[in-house]
């Protein structure tokens, strides 16, 4: 007997022609679905931009077959969906080559290829990717059913109980993995009846189906009674299958659709260098207010979330009780957009939605908005590429745009405004710290430099601070490096500014600033400020201008590998390392603070959440301005952060490299009940020490002594 | 309906200060410039009026006595929502009678429904402009506004002034009326820099400066004043001082 297998054994030549019609009807369903959402998100404001395209497929095509997104922080999670995604893959093409031998190979082509070796093999294989499916199921089960982490829980930090409805997740959710399973068990059902009916020697390659019939032998399922049981089943299996088909559109099972494209047409560095507003915008055009503002990509990102929740278990917000999850913002905004452009409009039911209706104040609070630390960590772990960090500041746009915000935050940026500074002090004390030093500081208008030094506010203003831009001006004075600074012409660089959605103000502040920047004669920028290091670096250059900036931290780097600075006290601390979200995350600079911290002698330990995944301070998007939102009686991040960095026990220094870090961690270890526990070091403040250069330390220490008390 | 709101560009102190050559005033050099505070509420409450209560070619006019350097104070209500703004240009004496007397015909010449002044400036801190005014101008006055009723149709207004010791004086004043306002009335909106550009485009007008007649008063010298007697540095530990200063508190309360 040739070992092969009829498709369409024992059926009559009507139930044939009705499951072709059952094909076409899941299909046109199916293509029905996906024209409406195509349809759906041309809706949105401007053109699915797709340039590069081969870029685009490529990193789509890396992205899904590799899952080296899907896997990250769960090895567990990212292995069931690797299993159920290639099962469900090979099992899916195994249909698509039974469909071409029986609808194109042999009727027209007359080529039988289903047959011997192939056979065998195509048993083989669909078998164990059917266990593999099974396996993924299994583990995706786990996760949601028993092991439930945080990321999983429908658990609001913006609404009460009451007023969250998450059924029709729950239940989309397991309906998605029961038809899954169901089709699976049925497939390995129907292969166990078929080889129970006769016993075929070569079916011993499909070695599941092989078992399972047996054992059905053994228990008198076999000949007419298996044949019987087999017919059934084909129908059961099939027609679920095609419904399952016709369904994808239409339920959670869409991301597979949604998803991969959502990666395809994602923008690189959206979330870390915002858009423009168009000149001579209108007020209702500046940023998101309806959802028809949003660009068509977001549309469809809004879709291809899965509710996995890594941005939500990620989120500085979202942990520490403020009412915002990344999260539960994008799949408010995929009900707004479903309910006023999706299926109801093709079906001509009344809108959910009224599509020309503010998203802004329901469902989008704007206290959900102001919550947002713009650090980066959801579109860091999102594994579908969801930028929600723009598409916050879109709506924080608006927001600013009608007037609408804190009043703190409004006296700020009226501040900065005023003064060219968020201290609201004249620009005259900008330059205040260098009176503690016991050189001159160039004044680089008046002449040139190597580099000019971008200070910032708060290394500029804040007393804490000063302490540290001093020590970094001696380490470099001691250094022979030829620097200068802006003096009472330094205005804020605008990066926080731009993140709160103030891109007017953002715009006045970069005027200024390269207006001055660029009469001065220099080779590179300086800066300690990671949120001026990322402006000035990224997001002027979109204005004309080109300048190479530099972090202290790789400057300081430079120097000690040039030998410019000679550590000659080697520090026997052991220490832990803060990433700053505007350094790590937003400029991939992670190694040179920790190759710094080497070079001086210092024992790095790593807290849990460090590079990517850091934990914001709390004080990025300008939080650092606005008054507090938090609602449950959680720790602050930073606050968290401190217990982190002091659970990994002894250690000395919790070492930061952002003016702000020194603010929110200076003060966290008060709050936290760490102090004496922990103390607070600025990376250069431990190269000045390596230095050995005992006066001044002293002099550095006492200050701070000072300061404190 | 119309309103007028006679807003100023204040001068605002660093804790640098110097003073020019003939020291009658402060050398400019030490000073910023910023739209009076009291005037941004006057302003944000002529735009809650029309909001609230207003109907179509309702007008909010923006007067301001000085040169061109007091522009921005001007584009800021501009960009609040005002809808126009007149300079009366002007660079001598800036005493509060001075201005009031300049003002008096371009507010007259606008036949306003509402006058609204700031209580007063924070750099001079006369309050007294806005009284003045309503003199020159032969209006009622009420001063120290807390909160406007407006009754279009009855052209009457029910305002609350705010009193020594937390105390509300309620009073009724028909329009048209000089009321000037205090901070607090409301919480006055955010001008986005985007609006203040838009702002800037818009044009000013400006007229020439009616008789000034004679100054009420003449700086004749500024100065930082003595320093006082009686200050007393405590030194020794945080107990020790805390102690010393129960001490010294429960000695004066005797």
């Amino acid at each position: 007997m040739t070992p092969t297998r009829s498709t369409f054994a024992g059926l009559e030549t009507w139930e044939i022609v009705f499951w072709y019609g059952l094909i076409a009807l899941s299909t046109a369903v199916f293509a029905w679905g996906v024209v409406r959402l195509v349809l759906k998100y041309r809706r949105g404001r401007g053109p699915l931009r797709f340039d590069r395209p081969w870029t685009r497929l490529r990193r789509a095509a890396t992205v899904v077959f590799t899952h080296s997104w899907i896997k990250r922080r769960d090895p567990l999670a990212g292995a069931g969906h690797f299993l159920i995604f290639y099962g469900f893959v090979v099992l899916f093409l195994g249909t698509v080559i039974l469909a071409f031998q029986d609808d194109v190979a042999k009727p027209i082509l007359g080529w039988h290829f289903f047959r011997n070796g192939f056979y065998e093999a195509y048993s083989l294989f669909l078998d164990v990717f059917g266990v593999a499916l099974v396996v993924g199921l299994a583990i995706m089960a786990y996760k949601r059913g028993i092991q439930k982490p945080f990321r999983l829980s429908y658990r609001r930090p913006d609404r009460t109980e009451s007023e969250t409805e998450r059924r029709a997740y729950v239940i989309g959710d397991w309906t998605f993995l029961g038809i899954l399973f169901f089709l699976a068990l049925t497939g390995f059902l129907l292969e166990a009846f078929r080889i129970a009916e006769s016993n075929p020697s070569f079916e011993v390659w499909s070695p599941l189906g092989w078992a399972a019939g047996h054992a059905l032998r053994g228990i008198g399922v076999s000949g007419e009674a298996a044949s019987t049981a087999h017919f059934v089943q084909w129908w059961v299996h099939g027609v679920v299958a095609l419904g399952f088909v016709a369904s994808i559109p239409f339920t959670k099972a869409v991301h597979m659709l949604t998803s991969p494209a959502s990666v395809a047409t994602r923008e690189e560095r959206a979330a870390q260098e915002l858009v423009p507003i168009p000149a001579g915008a209108k007020p209702d055009e500046v940023g998101f207010g309806t959802i028809l503002d949003f660009p068509a990509r977001y549309l469809l990102q809004f879709d291809a979330c899965t509710k996995c929740g890594k941005c939500h278990a990620a989120c500085p917000a979202t942990n520490s009780g403020y009412p915002l999850s990344p999260r539960d913002l994008i799949l408010d905004l995929r009900e707004v957009a479903e309910g006023a452009l999706g299926l109801r409009r093709e079906l001509g039911i009344p809108p959910l939605h009224d599509p020309a209706a503010s998203v802004l104040g329901d469902p989008i609070r704007p206290e959900t908005l102001w919550s947002c630390m713009q650090c980066m960590a959801c579109v860091e772990i999102c594994p579908v590429g969801i930028e929600h960090v723009p598409i916050i500041n879109g709506m924080r746009r608006r927001l600013v745009e009608q007037g609408e915000m804190d009043s703190s935050l409004q006296q700020t940026l009226e501040s900065i405004y005023e003064t060219g500074n968020s201290f609201g002090e004249t620009g005259r004390k900008r330059a205040r710290w260098t009176r503690a030093l016991d050189f001159e500081v160039k004044d680089i208008r008046k002449e040139p430099a190597e580099i000019l030094w971008f200070v910032g506010d708060y290394a500029s203003f804040d007393p804490r601070n000063q302490l540290v831009t001093q020590t970094l001006a001696r380490v470099l004075q001691h250094a022979g490096v030829d620097f200068g600074i802006l003096y009472d012409a330094e205005h804020n660089a605008g990066c926080d500014v731009r993140r709160v959605g103030e891109e007017g103000l953002f715009n006045h502040l970069r005027e200024q600033n390269v207006a001055t920047i660029s009469r001065c004669t220099f080779d590179r920028i300086l800066t300690w400020d990671p949120h001026s290091f990322h402006t000035l670096r990224n997001e002027y250059p979109t204005f004309g201008v080109d300048w190479e900036v530099v972090h202290h931290s790789q400057l300081l780097l430079e120097l000690i590998e040039a030998g410019r600075l000679a550590p000659s006290k080697t520090l026997d601390y052991r220490v832990t390392y803060h990433d700053p979200c505007t350094l790590g995350r937003y400029n991939g600079v992670y190694d040179e603070p920790r190759r710094v911290l080497a070079a001086i002698g210092t024992e790095l330990v790593e807290m849990p959440r460090s590079r990517d995944n850091s934990f914001c301070c709390g004080a990025g998007g300008g939080r650092i301005w606005m008054s507090e939102l938090k609602r449950e009686d959680a720790p602050r991040p930073s606050e968290q952060r401190i217990d982190e960095a002091v659970a990994l026990g002894n250690v000395d220094h919790f070492v930061v490299c952002c003016p702000k870090d020194v603010t929110m961690y200076e003060d966290a270890i008060k709050t936290s009940g760490h102090q004496g526990d922990i103390e607070l070091r600025e990376l250069t403040e431990l190269v000045w020490e390596s230095l050995d250069l005992p006066a001044l330390v002293a002099a550095a220490t006492h200050e701070r002594e000072e300061e404190q008390a | 309906m119309k309103i007028v709101v006679c807003v100023k560009q204040v001068a605002v102190l660093g804790d640098e200060v110097e003073f020019t050559d003939d020291a009658r005033d402060v050398d400019p050099d030490f000073l910023d410039a910023s739209l009076n505070e009291w005037d941004s509420y006057a302003t944000e409450e002529a735009l809650r009026i029309r909001e609230n209560a207003g109907s179509d070619g309702d007008e909010i006019v923006v007067v301001s006595v000085g040169d061109g350097d007091v522009e921005p104070a001007m584009r800021r209500c501009l960009a609040m929502g005002a809808d126009r703004a007149t300079r009366i240009d002007h660079s001598g004496s800036r005493d509060p009678i001075t201005i009031a007397r300049l003002l008096a015909p371009v507010v007259n010449a606008e036949s306003p429904d509402l006058v609204f002044c700031g209580v007063q400036s924070s750099d001079a801190v006369q309050a007294a402009t806005g009284t003045a005014l309503a003199e020159l101008l032969d209006l009622a006055r009420v001063a120290v506004v807390t909160r406007i009723e407006l009754d279009t149709g009855a052209r009457r207004a029910t305002v609350h002034r705010e009193l020594e010791g937390g105390l509300v004086d309620v009073t009724e004043v028909d329009t048209p009326a000089l009321l000037t306002i205090q901070t607090g009335i409301n919480q006055p909106r955010y001008a986005t820099l985007r609006a203040i550009k838009q702002a800037e485009q818009e044009p000013i007008q400006v007229v020439a400066a009616g008789e000034e007649g004679e100054p009420a008063y003449r700086v004749r010298r500024m100065f930082a004043p003595p320093k006082g007697e009686g200050a007393e540095l405590l030194d020794g530990s945080a107990a020790d001082i805390a102690r010393r200063i129960a001490g010294i508190v429960q000695e004066r309360l005797k």
